[in-house]
């Protein structure tokens, strides 16, 4: 197996793609690989089988991508490690290297971003540096692909051959002491190319090996006493702090690997461009309006555009539906008529509508990333986002929430500190998420005079951005309080994005919305067709009641048996049960009814209602369901439901990816009932409060 | 916020500051200190200390894990790190200047590094300071030592001292942290004196003594600042920069 390591944003994505030819995710942000990703490809008739594990400035466990890249290498599962190094930071980047070397590792390097080195005139020599280092080194331009094929062969013939890198040069104090706690780890089960790098984590106190070499018996003990107090005397004698010290041999290591080797020093000004953009986009007082433009601009784009697309999508489902209806008849087999038409063309219509609208806002995203222009967003962000107890990278998992909440909160695994993580997880529902648009579009103009309709929208979003800020730091004081993390993050050049990568990104993440409607949302709608279909009402009620309005034509009594049977089924009889707890906030069981559908999915509200109202549930769009509603509830019951369905129960998927992301069960009941109960109070005062006021 | 903590601190009893000192001592040779280490180091029954580990742990000083480890969080370290220094401070100078036995200085600063205030502490120390570095001092240096007087953080002390520790003092001057670098200026990296957790990623991110840094400019409202070191370019919290010292 062959690991490709490095640090945030050096291009191990890219690398990755170059050599197994895949196509996944990359960004010009630090941190977008945050699950490990595995892929093959053949060499000369060989399988390889290549894992790209997430960025880690060093081996020291920080954050969880950093846990998760750090055991891979520890465990020592991999034949060749391929370090990949961003070669215009190449002194930090080496200390990466010198710690997989000292771990024992079979190592090759990856000089990576070549292109823009050589650019900036910066030229190494790469045989020197393969002496002095004592593995292979290979310049590539992992994007382009470019030294993709030497880097096969050179990986091909460390597999067959593991070399023998030389032991990272770290001072003679700093050898010293290793080689004297190493002698001590002989009489433990630590293997012999580990030791010394043990040796350096005990010397340095780390928190997981103390305890596991102390659990070896007395050789770990005496290993972990003689750390101690070789700690405590290279403290006194240097006067500075242990991890100060080894980080300085390391990086010392380092920048003499770079002095010796470098043949021609980059120009100082290899950056003059991407700083002079900087200048004028992240300035002091045009930064945040700059930002909040592009912001405006992607959403206008998301919205406006993906109107078009989306209409046609709508036309297919309802010519796939008319087609089946008219082929089908009636009379053969009516359940699983029903269960086609009503369950699986509209429940996943219902969510593909949506995807020309997560699509583009992928692709802004996705925009933003590979130019390196999120990386400046965090930056003019994190003092707000700091305010409210979250941190500057919490922004880029709740703006990915406009478009999913499912994809946001797998982005916050970004965060490094646990706390921040949780606190943004769960308020991320609360960003108005692209399923809960086609909501907004049935009841905004249902309820509202068309020149209130985009503000109003605008103020459901901004309303959503509000609370969720307000609850972060609500969590942060309470159930959630304790140390920040530090905001240290690089900021990556500006680059020219290629247009494959974004189209990748952009697929790959619509791509996890699509599999969702075809997974779990295709399951639930069956389920919810199943509690909404049965059972069925006595045919003789029906009867009755067709009679009493006296309807003659067939649509008005196929549309009353509708209801009825709908109001007799499971969920409807559900929603009767508990109409009177919902009556304070100006909902009836209709209400109710497409709400218990909602937890499905959000989108599922819409067909509910369309069900609910009598018209059938291609009705979702129509006018007649928006005239319906609106004559049924007043402005404030509107209003009042709005909030409810932004506020309340997250859908099924955002409940299971936060309980799979946070680990606990307890976290995303904290969210599913936590956010439940506030939108129930949160409707209940306005609705109660608008009638006070004469309302309604 | 954590300005304003800092500002109105919690006076912590006796106990409590020994605690947290005992703490600091511990986690120093260990990772983790546990209940039974601290009541062996303090000589005092495990039921006490695991009182006493509740109200610290209240007062957001330190973190229990699984009921058994304890870590001084941020605060906390600092908390323990001012008392550890006072008690340090206090045994010298009944040990050097007083010219005290070791185990009597030990006890006497312990019964007075709680007692003292800040400001009480701060003049301590720098009329210790002056006599420990100022050996070449004339004779009347107490008198000198009265008359001087601090003005903005500089001596005004009406004499010059020869000895090359006082001529430490010109470079005090250079020295200020990341956070205070003026926009374009630079300054060589002298100390990273952040809390644990934040420090390994400074370092790991090439913040290290006698690296080079520039100042390239702030966000709004001048937090997190944005900083150029060898060729690449980072931002920090403004907190985490005023812990990093450097030379300008
Ligand atoms: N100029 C240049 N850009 C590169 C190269 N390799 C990757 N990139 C870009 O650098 C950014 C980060 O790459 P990615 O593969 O996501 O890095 P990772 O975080 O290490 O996985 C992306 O915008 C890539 O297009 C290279 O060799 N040269
Ligand atoms: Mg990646």
């Amino acid at each position: 197996m062959i690991v490709i390591a490095g640090q945030p944003n050096a291009g191990k994505t890219s690398l990755f793609n170059a050599l197994t030819g895949s196509n996944r995710n990359v960004g010009n942000y630090p941190g977008v690989t945050v699950e490990r990703r595995e892929g093959k490809y053949r060499f000369e008739g060989k399988r390889y089988d290549v894992v790209d594990l997430p960025g880690t400035y060093s081996l020291s466990s920080f954050s969880p991508e950093e846990r998760v890249a750090q055991k891979e290498l520890l465990d020592h599962t991999a034949d060749v490690v391929v370090v990949v190094v961003d070669s215009t930071a190449l002194t930090r980047s080496l200390v990466l290297l010198a710690q997989v070397i000292h771990l024992g590792a079979n190592t090759v390097l990856a000089l990576n971003m070549s292109d823009e080195a050589h650019a900036a005139g910066q030229f190494l020599d790469l045989d020197l540096m393969e002496e002095l280092l004592g593995c292979p080194v290979v310049e590539t331009e992992a994007h382009k692909r470019v030294g993709a094929q030497k880097l096969k062969s050179v990986i091909a013939r460390a597999a067959e051959q593991p070399g023998e890198p030389r032991p990272p040069v770290l001072g003679e104090r700093l050898s010293k002491a290793l080689m004297s706690i190493e002698s001590m780890l002989a009489n433990t089960s630590v293997k012999h190319e580990q030791r010394s790098w043990v040796a350096c984590k005990l010397l340095l106190s780390d928190r997981e090996f103390t305890p596991l070499v102390e659990s070896q018996g007395e050789g770990g003990f005496e290993a972990v006493a003689q750390a101690a107090v070789l700690r405590k005397q290279i403290e006194e004698q240097t006067g500075e702090d242990i991890s100060v010290f080894v980080a300085e041999r390391y990086h010392g290591f380092a920048h003499g690997l770079v002095t010796e080797t470098i043949q021609q020093r980059p120009r100082d000004d290899a950056r003059v461009l991407s700083d002079a953009v900087d200048r004028v986009l992240v300035h002091r007082v045009l930064g945040l309006p700059f930002f909040l433009a592009v912001m405006y601009a992607i959403f206008w784009v998301t919205f406006t555009v993906g109107e078009y697309p989306m209409g046609w999508i709508e036309n297919g489902f309802a010519f796939l539906a008319d087609l089946v209806s008219a082929n089908w008849p009636d009379s053969t087999a009516p359940e699983l008529r029903s269960l086609v038409l009503d369950g699986v063309i509209a429940g996943v219509g219902g969510v593909v509508v949506f995807l020309p609208n997560i699509v583009l806002l992928f692709f802004g995203l996705a925009l933003l990333e590979d130019t390196g222009y999120m990386a400046r967003a965090a930056f003019l962000m994190d003092r707000l986002m700091h305010r409210f107890g979250l941190h500057g990278k919490s922004f880029l998992p709740m703006l990915t929430g406009f478009g999913c909440t499912v994809p946001g909160i797998m982005a916050t695994r970004t965060l490094e500190n646990e706390r921040d993580r949780l606190v943004t997880m769960l308020v991320l529902p609360l960003m108005s998420c692209g399923a809960r648009l086609p909501i907004w579009m049935l009841l905004v103009p249902a309820f509202f005079a068309p020149s209130m309709r985009a503000p109003m929208l605008g103020a459901i979003y901004l309303f959503g951005v509000i609370l969720a800020l307000s609850l972060a730091l609500l969590l942060r004081k309470t159930v959630l309080s304790g140390e920040e993390a530090p905001f240290v993050m690089e900021l990556p050049p500006y680059r020219v994005p290629t247009l494959r990568a974004m189209l990748i990104k952009m697929m790959e993440r619509s791509w996890l919305y699509v599999r969702k409607a075809g997974t779990v949302i295709l399951g639930i709608s069956i389920l919810m067709w199943f509690v909404t279909s049965y059972p069925k009402a006595d045919a003789r009620d029906i009867d009755q009641q067709i009679a009493a309005d006296q309807v003659t034509h067939q649509e008005g009594r196929d549309s009353i048996a509708a209801t009825l049977n709908l109001k007799e089924s499971f969920a409807g009889r559900l929603g009767v049960a508990i109409e009177p707890v919902f009556k304070p906030l100006g909902f009836d069981w209709k209400l109710v009814t497409g709400m218990i559908g909602s937890f499905a999915a959000k989108e599922v509200f819409v067909a509910q209602m369309g069900i609910v109202h009598s018209l059938g549930e291609s009705g979702g769009r129509s006018e007649s369901l928006r005239e319906d509603l609106a004559r049924n509830y007043s402005s404030l019951a509107g209003a009042s439901l709005i909030l409810f369905l932004l506020i309340a129960t997250p859908c099924m998927a955002t409940v299971a990816v936060t309980r799979r992301e946070s680990g606990k069960w307890k976290w995303a009941a904290l969210q599913f009932f936590g956010l439940t109960v506030l939108a129930y109070i949160i409707s209940l005062v306005v609705y109660q409060g608008g009638l006070l006021l004469g309302f309604g | 916020m954590a300005k304003k903590n800092r500002d109105q601190e919690i006076k912590l009893s006796a106990s409590l500051e020994d605690y947290l000192e005992t703490i600091l001592q511990l986690t120093r040779a260990k990772p983790v200190a546990r209940i039974k280490d601290i009541a062996r180091a303090r000589d005092v029954k495990a039921g006490s200390v695991s009182a006493a580990m509740k109200r610290l742990e209240s007062l957001g000083l330190i973190r229990y894990e699984r009921n058994e480890y304890i870590e001084l969080t941020v605060e906390g370290a600092r908390r323990a790190q001012k008392v550890l220094s006072r008690h340090l401070v206090l045994t010298s100078f009944f040990e050097e200047i007083l010219d005290m036995p070791a185990d009597e200085a030990e006890e006497e600063a312990c019964a007075m590094e709680h007692h003292l205030s800040d400001a009480a502490m701060d003049k301590f120390v720098r009329f210790f300071e002056f006599l420990r570095t100022c050996p070449g001092a004339p004779s009347n240096f107490l008198e000198l030592f009265h008359g001087c007087r601090r003005l903005d953080g500089e001596a005004e002390c009406g004499f010059h001292c020869s000895d090359p520790a006082c001529i430490d003092d010109e470079w005090q001057k250079n020295r200020t942290t990341i956070n205070a670098l003026e926009h374009g200026q630079e300054g060589t990296i002298m100390h990273v004196g952040t809390a644990p957790a934040i420090r390994q990623r400074l370092l790991d991110m090439g913040i290290l003594p006698g690296v080079k840094v520039n100042m390239e400019r702030r966000a709004p409202g001048g937090d997190p600042v944005w900083i150029r070191i060898e060729g690449y370019q980072l931002s920090l919290r403004r907190e985490e920069a005023e812990g990093v010292a450097v030379e300008v």
